[in-house]
């Protein structure tokens, strides 16, 4: 009954013996989570500039691309891009599908833009509880719009930041869809090792404390950020 | 084929709904252990939590499905499969009660301590007025963030399909790859679970207002 406790013969457990396969796919992991993020960064940036700044068309598109990217599951969004263009001679023949035949581009791309529309809702709500006395008295002292809205940016940044940090452990937890398109990140390598030797608990064990990690050193890093960033206003 | 993705809409909507049912009984559970104030219970209940929310979702998925296999086989020494829907509602279920019990402790908090001390001053039982005093305005306090979670279990139901479960998206899959349109029917797909996430908001934003019509 005990010997798959002790599945060598020196009586050690066998179980860190995944651990050398699995932490190759750190490093991937931590590729498709920056990569994603940086690219959610940057739709949400624009994005929430466009719905700030009530961009007639635009703005309405906005709309809908944060309906569709929060209302449905990262995995048929994966999916979606990743296998849907190979439906369409035209695409296979572009120059775009050197880019989009590639799991590791896809990935990025679906979890950036997933990100992105998360973020866009993080960004837009914490400009919203910015007090309006706020804007109407930048605008009383005469700023032009972009000072307002520099003013309104830095006070909203308080609120950000911590918000900001689940949506990095978010992004970092979805990575792991990755492995769903043939990419072997640290869930792909589990799943492998599990398919070959049926050690459930002891891989996605061990997956999982690499994961709760990296989440922990995230969720670190990101409060002395959050320290730091918010001297100015703590210090008075 | 429409149909037949119709057909597995509904098999995500039970599996999703039955994993609301039995995560909420757990997050109840898991919030009262973590307010407990027996540290044995209160000590490894946080942990459950911390750790459950720190892990991707489709590991959980995976990790109830083999792992279950898995012990099985050290026990009786065959394989044995338990039914993919029963470990898929395990997992969203427990990922489901990880998050609410933190809702529900925070819902728990925000009652205005005097509410409870005026009760008190009235001299109205303890049981009473946690069920009468404390336990309407938690609910009201919770809804909202027990709705968010809702959605997030309704697209994380998507996660069971890898696990074999017969749902939208499994069948999305099937689809696709008989006929050779993956675009269309990931497409049809998606705006499924659109649909169903809409409905839900909808639903969700009525119930508020009737909650909430007394503040």
């Amino acid at each position: 009954m005990t010997d798959w406790l002790f599945s060598n013969s020196a009586g050690m457990p066998d179980w860190f013996g995944y651990l050398p396969t699995l932490l190759q796919g750190v490093n991937i992991t931590l590729q498709i989570t920056g990569a994603g993020l940086l690219l959610g960064l940057v739709i949400a940036l624009s994005l929430t500039w466009v719905l700030e700044r009530r961009i007639p068309v635009l703005a309405q598109l906005t709309e809908g691309y944060l309906l569709l990217l929060t209302g449905t599951p990262l995995l048929v969004q994966i999916f979606l891009i990743y296998y849907g263009p190979a439906q369409f001679e035209w695409i296979k023949n572009s120059w775009a599908w050197t880019y989009l035949r590639e799991p590791m581009f896809c990935a990025i791309l679906a979890l950036g833009m997933n990100a992105g529309a998360y973020t866009c809702r993080l960004f837009k709500g914490a400009l919203e509880a910015v007090p309006r006395g706020e804007t109407l008295a930048c605008q009383a002292l005469g700023m032009n719009n972009w000072q307002t809205l520099s003013v309104k940016l830095r006070h909203a940044m308080r609120r950000v930041i911590p918000a900001y940090s689940n949506e990095v452990v978010l992004v970092l937890k979805g990575s792991s869809l990755a492995s769903t398109i043939s990419i072997m990140e640290i869930m792909g390598l589990a799943q492998r090792l599990n398919g070959q030797t049926y050690d459930t608990l002891a891989i996605f064990g061990l997956a999982g404390a690499i994961y709760l990690l990296l989440n922990g050193l995230l969720t670190l890093a990101f409060r002395r950020l959050e320290k730091r960033a918010l001297q100015f206003q703590t210090q008075q | 084929m429409l149909t037949h993705l119709m057909n597995a809409s509904l098999m995500t909507l039970g599996l999703a709904l039955t994993s609301l049912a039995v995560g909420l009984v757990l997050a109840i559970l898991l919030c009262g252990a973590e307010m407990s104030r027996f540290a044995l219970l209160r000590w490894p209940a946080n942990a459950f939590s911390t750790v459950l929310r720190g892990l991707p979702e489709i590991l959980v998925v995976f990790f109830i499905y083999f792992g279950s296999t898995q012990i099985l086989f050290l026990i009786t020494d065959q394989y044995i499969e338990f039914s993919p829907f029963w470990c898929g509602v395990t997992a969203l279920s427990l990922l489901f009660a990880a998050y609410g019990a933190q809702t529900l402790r925070g819902a728990l908090n925000a009652v205005d301590k005097g509410q409870r001390q005026a009760a008190q001053a009235l001299g109205l039982p303890p049981l009473y007025t946690f069920i009468h005093i404390t336990l309407p305005q938690t609910w009201r306090h919770a809804l909202p963030g027990l709705g968010n979670q809702w959605l997030v279990l309704l697209k994380d139901t998507a996660l069971v399909s890898l696990i074999g479960v017969h749902d939208l998206m499994y069948q999305a899959k099937a689809v696709a790859s008989r006929t050779y349109e993956p675009f269309t029917w990931y497409g049809i797909a998606a705006l499924i679970y659109l649909v169903i996430t809409v409905v839900s908001q909808q639903g969700l934003q009525r119930l508020r207002t009737r909650v909430t019509r007394y503040d």
